[in-house]
């Protein structure tokens, strides 16, 4: 589905990715791990083009990708969730789902899938006149997994979905994350949380300081020894 | 190039300035000179708050006018004019003292407004005020020459740009160009912003009252609440910015050009020029934002190594993209 | 004296309510793009004009050609977007607001310098057959042509907070002035909001134009004194409610009107430049602004 081949990017004269490779097949649910300031977030935010590559091929659905407007890249089926502040705080609940579906495809279906995220989170029903900024954070990321749904994407890319929820939140999060694969869509997400990303995802890379070193089936992964002594706890 | 040399420089062209207000009796070549040093001066002084410490100030000529304003009121009075000059500068260093401490509080744009807004009321009430002109009295008028506000126009120049010079290397210029760079950053080492951009504020201010006093010898007559007008405000900005913002010879190099070029177009309709010069204010701030200094550094750097291997660093420009968040 | 404080104050609230209308424009451009167009009041000097030139060469009311005058502004504004301002939103915010400032400021010599060029420096006014006419309450007179500058100044308001809030493109609107890059993540067109909301905001520019040259008058140098009173409007009232802004406006003309009985007709500008000094030191927020709203 998605393809990414040497891609290089950097901030200015600051490199920071260099020459990462990797694939996510349709159907399937990847992970990228690495710790903080590996390059994780930059990686996700060239292949939608909310930054200009130094090199590098992408392709999506087998179409070249680079170069190609944000706007343009989610209306071909590529949704991406952002590290926090995935949500308009400034917009109601249900507003912020409407905007969700904002591509033309997604908006044809629109009625049907905010009460289908009404079903999957009953707490944004409650909640859905409400200003998106007051709600907890636990909430906003659900709020922001039902925007994405909202688009109907064909794959759906998350930035540190883990990133300041409470341990539980995080199980329902990463199971709601589960639940979006059976559906169909091809999930790439990028974690500090190695673990639990292991146990989810049926193939991972480690990013470490803007490099993939290692890649493998999850399985593969936890019994390696180096990603063991680096990552996980035993 | 040595500190020497360019001093030498810099002390060879004031001299060729001054020998030229000697030798010649031009009455058109000396007031053009002497605009062109008044205007100087009042770029050069809005460069020190605009270019040096990065606040743009919309309402720089209410300090030009006040200059002006009691330099005139003081020398047409009989006051000898360097005394008159003195007393200006003290009371528009006061003045800018107790207006800088709340405007400055505001950051960034709400400073530029807040300035225009004080700019326009201040030429409100100078000219409800002072509505009268203010014309040089009749046996003045007769003996008038412009050799007297010649020099004092290239004195004034030559005064604001040697202390623009001497800011620019000193710790204190520094610290402003640490403020303007990021003031955020700087707060975090220890600079205390507020500081620096108050003696910003307050150089400007009496190096604008300057200039403000060169105007009020030079000229015969006119309207007490002229050189408080916010085109003066505009006409300053546009010089700094087309000569090079932030370089000591940009001020001078636009002013220069501004003077001469209006000069060349005043056989045209005025609104012609003022397009003209809107026009490339708007182009340099796009596209060129060093201004001709920026041009001459390029175009040297293009010459002198035969290629464009090399991609002049300057200090902003336009983003290539949508990129750098900012976190 | 009673008939005096009266009349200021009412005509203050009408003028007042034009400064709304002008703050509209401007507080649309500024809160979507971020950018500060000072040459706002020079876009209400070109709506102005051209609501004269459409009554004069067709005789049209201008009450009536205003949807015409609209279109018109509006295409400039997507003229200027295309040609200035779309360079300008690629920086980041501090740099946009800073460098649209800079550059919306050549613009006013710019347009200032045509506006001589092509209409010359007299000034302009709509005469209509009911220009003089007036609504006489009690001791207070409400000439028409000032009061059907509020009446367009609060439909807009409506409007625009209608289009907003229920309308799809409203929220893609409001998303995008929160946060741009989250929009365009969600599939919106950034580029084409921005120049869309820019023509709107000049298009609202020229609509006020043709109020201020049928209720007051119109030459090339009237610009900036427009602007800065839509500032100072737009900070007193904070970003988050159109209908607040059509207030603030309002409640600037009040003050404005009710100082001028006191302190004298041409110490009135300087007024609203205290109001904004105080506002901003004491409340920068604004009175009706929605915390955390950004247009």
């Amino acid at each position: 589905m998605l393809k990414v081949e040497h891609l290089s990017v950097g901030y200015d004269d600051l490199q920071v990715v260099w020459d990462v490779s990797f694939e996510v097949p349709a159907g399937a649910l990847v992970a990228i791990i690495g710790s903080n300031g590996a390059g994780k977030t930059t990686t996700l935010r060239a292949v939608m083009n909310l930054l200009p590559l130094m090199g590098g091929a992408i392709t999506f659905k087998d179409e070249p990708i680079v170069g190609t407007p944000t706007h343009q890249i989610v209306e071909r089926g590529l949704v991406m969730i952002p590290e926090s502040r995935a949500t308009f705080a400034s917009l109601s609940v249900a507003d912020n789902l409407h905007l969700g579906a904002y591509t033309k495809w997604a908006r044809a279906e629109k009625k049907s899938a905010m009460e289908g995220v009404y079903e999957i989170f009953p707490r944004l029903a409650e909640r859905r006149t409400q200003l998106a900024g007051t709600l907890s954070g636990g909430e906003r990321q659900m709020l922001a997994i039902g925007k994405a749904l909202m688009a109907r994407p064909e794959m759906l890319v998350l930035d540190e979905p883990s990133l300041g929820l409470a341990p539980m939140i995080v199980e329902d999060t990463f199971d709601e994350i589960r639940r979006i694969r059976e559906r169909g869509v091809s999930v790439l997400m990028v974690e500090q949380h190695v673990e639990m990303t292991l146990e989810l995802v049926d193939y991972a890379y480690v990013l470490e300081l803007g490099q993939i070193v290692t890649e493998g089936s999850s399985r593969d992964l936890m019994t390696d020894s180096r990603v063991r002594e680096a990552y996980l706890s035993f | 190039m040595s500190r020497w040399v360019s001093t030498m420089v810099w002390l060879l062209v004031l001299v060729a300035f001054a020998a030229l207000g000697s030798i010649t009796d031009d009455e058109r070549l000396m007031t053009l000179a002497i605009q062109t040093f008044i205007f100087a001066a009042l770029a050069s002084s809005w460069n020190v708050l605009g270019g040096f410490a990065g606040q743009v100030s919309l309402g720089h000529a209410a300090f030009f006018g006040l200059g002006a304003l009691i330099t005139r009121e003081l020398w047409l009075g009989e006051m000898a004019l360097p005394l008159a000059i003195v007393i200006a500068l003290a009371v528009t260093a006061a003045v800018a003292a107790a207006v800088g401490l709340p405007m400055l509080r505001f950051r960034g744009i709400y400073f530029s407004v807040g300035t225009l807004a004080l700019g326009v009321a201040v030429w409100i009430t100078a000219g409800n005020v002072w509505p009268g002109i203010s014309s040089l009295p009749a046996d003045a008028l007769r003996e008038y020459e412009f050799t007297g506000p010649y020099y004092v126009a290239l004195g004034v120049v030559a005064v604001v740009v040697a202390v623009s010079m001497w800011l620019k290397r000193s710790k204190l210029g520094l610290g402003m160009m640490a403020v303007r760079e990021d003031e955020e950053a700087a707060s975090a080492t220890g600079v205390s912003a507020l500081a620096y951009k108050m003696i910003a504020f307050v150089i400007s201010a009496v190096l604008a009252a300057l200039a403000g006093a060169a105007f009020a010898f030079f000229s015969v007559s006119y309207y007490p609440q002229f050189p408080f007008s916010v085109v003066w405000t505009f006409e300053a900005i546009t010089i700094v910015f087309v000569g090079g913002v932030g370089t000591i010879v940009g001020p001078l190099v636009g002013s220069v050009f501004f003077v001469v070029g209006r000069d060349m177009l005043s056989s045209t309709f005025p609104e012609i020029q003022v397009l003209t010069f809107g026009v490339l204010f708007i182009v340099v701030v796009l596209l060129l934002p060093g201004g001709f200094v920026e041009a001459g550094q390029r175009l040297f750097k293009l010459v002198s190594r035969g290629g464009a291997d090399q991609k002049a660093k300057t200090g902003i420009r336009p983003g290539e993209r949508e990129g750098k968040e900012k976190t | 004296m009673t008939q005096l404080v009266l009349q200021s104050a009412v005509s203050g609230l009408l003028v007042g309510g034009m400064y709304g209308l002008v703050a509209l424009g401007l507080a649309l451009a500024f809160g979507v793009l971020k950018v500060l167009n000072v040459a706002h009041g020079e876009l209400v000097m070109l709506g102005g004009y051209a609501a004269f030139l459409i009554f004069t060469e067709r005789g049209i009311d201008p009450l009536l050609s205003m949807p015409l005058v609209f279109v018109v502004l509006a295409f400039i504004g997507v003229v200027l977007y295309q040609l200035l301002f779309r360079f300008v939103v690629r920086f980041d915010i501090e740099k946009r607001i800073k460098n649209s400032l800079l550059i919306s400021f050549g613009l006013v010599l710019i347009l200032q310098a045509i506006a001589v060029l092509l209409f010359t420096g007299d000034d302009r006014s709509i005469v209509t057959g009911y220009s003089s006419a007036a609504w006489v309450v009690g001791m207070v007179r409400i000439p028409w042509v000032r009061l059907s500058g509020l009446v367009v100044a609060v439909i807009a308001a409506v409007a625009l907070e209608w289009l907003l809030t229920r309308t799809t493109f409203g929220h893609a609107v409001r998303g995008t002035a929160e946060d741009w890059s989250l929009a365009s993540l969600a599939g919106v067109d950034v580029r084409r909001v921005y120049m869309i909301a820019f023509a709107i905001s000049a298009g609202l520019a020229g609509l006020a134009g043709s109020m201020v040259s049928l209720g007051y008058s119109v030459n090339p140098t009237i610009g900036l004194g427009w602007t800065l009173k839509a500032l100072v409007v737009i900070v007193l009232a904070g970003l988050g409610s159109m209908r607040g802004i059509v207030l603030a406006g309002m409640l600037l003309g009040l003050i404005e009107g009710l100082a001028s009985v006191w302190v004298g007709g041409p110490y009135r500008g300087v007024v609203a430049l205290v109001v904004f000094l105080v506002v901003l030191s004491f409340r920068p927020q604004g009175l009706f602004g929605r915390g955390g709203a950004y247009v």
